[in-house]
């Protein structure tokens, strides 16, 4: 059973049915984590990096910003067992337009907040594939952690974080 | 790679119905008012039926249930209307899957109307005179990838090594190694349809916006806007993905902060399931 993450969106589940599943990572970030002692599952797709820009609209859907959707995904998976010592944690997309610099880099500014957010609460990563020009579809088995990876234009591949 | 074969493709694609073409037609033509475009329509009841239908879609919001095309241009205004037209006529070539780009059934449809709304709201904010036009040029200037698709699935190894290893933007990459790109074939495609010169400039353009950045026109910008947010979000996102050249020059153009364009990215999404209904319903018509 596909669950689906849309853009500006999450889910975490324990179903041992459930994949989760969130396509075409452009500049926004996909955060995946999981915990295999309990076997939950979450993805989060947000698209843009705080929630300053518009707080009406980051409290009607917090998965907008990484700055409200990273803690809720977190706390989801705790509400079903999670421990965070156990947690995997993976993170894709923040892709970039050529020569896009600076401010405007939505992609890179996407991943500078995560990074920080995880450096203040001592998260760490089991794997990451963020920037280059490409678009991300990934893929996670609640019953097992095992994830697959989909860039655009190539075939699915298994990735080692569990 | 033989030039021509691609070219005659063109010939594949479904031709725009009689009453489509005129539309275009009206549209394209600084002479013709666009009221003309009631005239048309109402005698093609296909056309009348799937109008109303995506006119009363949630997208736009209307209180009212409209039941005739004289209501829908009441509420909705004649540009509106005429986008709509334009959906209804030219789904049918842009929903199929492309597998050179690795785009499922239904994606470059979405990424079509995603980036015509866009073109739509951003222009009428800066009360541009030829929204029809722009919604158009928006909608149509990726066919040239239903062209060029099959060939670029063969040749799909040689171009994103192009793109990796020259930083070649996909569209150079497909020039360079089959001859020709999409922005040039969808080009070919609007001048056969008839379009007006500005919309086959805007479609074979639309990648190049610094050609008309001397001028006062914002067309391309616009619709570059729109397309650069589009790749970003990741909207029906392709193989091709985001290997396309950034110019901050059109965004210092059109006086577009960042801020503005993380607003605009999150006021779409507000609308996000209004547009995934819309697209739907448009869609294989």
């Amino acid at each position: 059973m596909d669950l689906v993450v849309g853009v500006g969106d999450m889910k975490v589940s324990n179903n041992p049915e459930a994949v989760i599943v969130t396509y075409a990572l452009g500049s926004c970030i996909g955060v995946a984590v999981y915990d295999p002692f309990v076997k939950v599952g979450g993805v989060l797709h947000y698209m843009l990096p705080e929630s300053s820009l518009d707080p009406g609209k980051a409290g009607k859907n917090p998965f907008m910003f990484g700055d409200t959707g990273i803690p809720l995904l977190f706390k989801e998976t705790y509400r079903y067992g999670a421990t965070k010592n156990h947690l995997k944690v993976m993170v894709l997309g923040g892709a970039q337009i050529l020569d896009q610099g600076g401010l405007f880099n939505i992609g890179n500014r996407n991943h500078t907040i995560l990074r920080k957010m995880f450096w203040k609460n001592n998260v760490t990563t089991n794997f990451e594939d963020v920037g280059g020009v490409v678009n991300r579809t990934l893929k996670l088995e609640v019953k097992t952690g095992e994830a697959l990876l989909k860039i655009s234009g190539n075939e699915s591949r298994k990735i080692p974080w569990i | 790679m033989d030039l021509d074969i691609i070219i005659q493709k063109i010939d594949s694609l479904s031709p725009v119905s009689a009453t489509g073409s005129r539309v275009m037609e009206i549209i394209s033509s600084p002479n013709s008012s666009l009221e003309e475009i009631v005239d048309v329509i109402k005698y093609d009841q296909g056309l009348t039926a799937n109008l109303l239908r995506l006119c009363n879609s949630a997208y736009f919001g209307l209180r009212t249930k409209v039941e005739s095309i004289r209501q829908a241009v009441a509420y909705l205004g004649l540009n509106k209307v005429a986008g709509v037209v334009m959906m209804a006529t030219l789904s049918k070539n842009l929903t199929a899957a492309q597998k050179g780009y690795d785009l499922n059934e239904g994606e470059l449809w979405k990424y079509s109307v995603s980036s015509a709304l866009i073109v739509q709201s951003l222009a009428e904010k800066r009360q541009l005179g030829n929204i029809p036009c722009l919604f158009t040029s928006a909608l149509l200037k990726d066919i040239g990838k239903v062209i060029l698709g099959t060939h670029i699935q063969d040749a799909f190894q040689k171009i994103i090594l192009s793109v990796e290893k020259e930083r070649l933007t996909f569209l150079e990459a497909e020039r360079k190694i089959l001859g020709i790109d999409h922005a040039e074939l969808g080009a070919m495609v609007a001048e056969k349809w008839r379009f007006s010169p500005e919309m086959v400039f805007i479609i074979r353009n639309h990648h190049d916006p610094m050609k008309i950045l001397i001028g006062d026109d914002l067309s391309i910008p616009i619709i570059y806007l729109a397309d650069t947010i589009c790749m970003m979000v990741g909207i029906g996102g392709g193989a091709d993905g985001l290997a396309y050249r950034y110019y901050q020059e059109v965004m210092d153009r059109l006086s577009f902060t960042e801020i503005d364009l993380q607003n605009t990215i999150a006021d779409f999404w507000e609308k996000n399931k209004a547009v995934e209904e819309m697209i739907k319903m448009s869609g294989g018509n």
